[in-house]
């Protein structure tokens, strides 16, 4: 059993890094946005997505968070008009990704915030044990 | 990065440090605290140590940023409980000398 005081520091830093994967997933949609295929009628980029999962370390006892699998929008793709594109079908449309930017900024947005607040919960866990061990000062 | 303590050269003398301190009060028993300090003094070098590699391995691309913070804190706080102890312990040596006789 590990100090309950240092648990949360661990706790955070796994909350941080699937934030991070999170993040890592976004840029990727963001990046992709326009990504068509290239043959006629060719299925371009699809989202992808993330999803987490609670996971019980072995070692603290404390309940971490992971990244339980990737997965990909199954939305429909949006059909843009563009004869000219080598992907565009014989009507002239091609498929585009199922990316919404405004959806993608909002996921950013609130992968953010909750890194920011294990980013907190991390120093305010530190700022306590240390103002512990300054007790044996002075 | 410190370089100084990546160096093994000086891992030996860092753990005689505070080893070498309690001998002053042989005559009285305190070879149970002796033992402790040294394996105090272990830890905390063991600890810089992980949190020196951690460091190069994030430098290396091989561990995420998160995993060099958590180490380089756990090192900054058991360094923190070392020098907290270290200098209760000095000061219980000064008292001790400071006492009339």
């Amino acid at each position: 059993m590990i100090d309950s005081l240092l648990a949360p520091g661990k706790v955070a830093t796994a909350g941080m890094r699937a934030q991070s994967e999170r993040l890592l997933v976004i840029s990727e949609n963001i990046a992709n946005a326009q990504s068509v295929g290239k043959t006629p009628g060719a299925d371009p980029y699809s989202r992808k997505t993330v999803s987490f999962k609670s996971e019980v370390d072995n070692v603290s006892g404390a309940t971490m968070v992971q990244v339980a699998d990737y997965g990909t929008d199954k939305a429909p793709f949006r059909l843009e008009l563009d004869p000219g594109n080598p992907a565009a079908d014989k009507d002239g449309f091609v498929k585009m990704p199922n990316v919404n930017l405004m959806v993608e900024m909002a996921d950013m947005r609130e992968a953010n915030r909750v890194y920011q607040a294990n980013l907190q919960v991390f120093r305010q866990a530190r700022e306590l044990v240390s103002m512990t061990i300054d007790l044996m000062r002075t | 990065m410190i370089d100084a303590i990546s160096k093994t050269s000086l891992l030996p003398e860092l753990q005689m440090q505070p080893a070498s301190a309690p001998t002053i009060n042989k005559s009285g028993a305190v070879g149970g605290f002796d033992s402790v300090l040294k394996s105090v003094a272990a830890d905390t070098v063991n600890s810089l140590y992980k949190s020196e590699m951690t460091a190069v391995a994030g430098i290396n691309g091989k561990a995420t940023v998160q995993q060099v913070v958590e180490q380089v804190m756990a090192a900054e706080r058991t360094l923190q409980t070392t020098i907290a102890v270290r200098d209760k312990v000095v000061s219980a040596y000064q008292e001790i000398s400071r006492m009339a006789i």
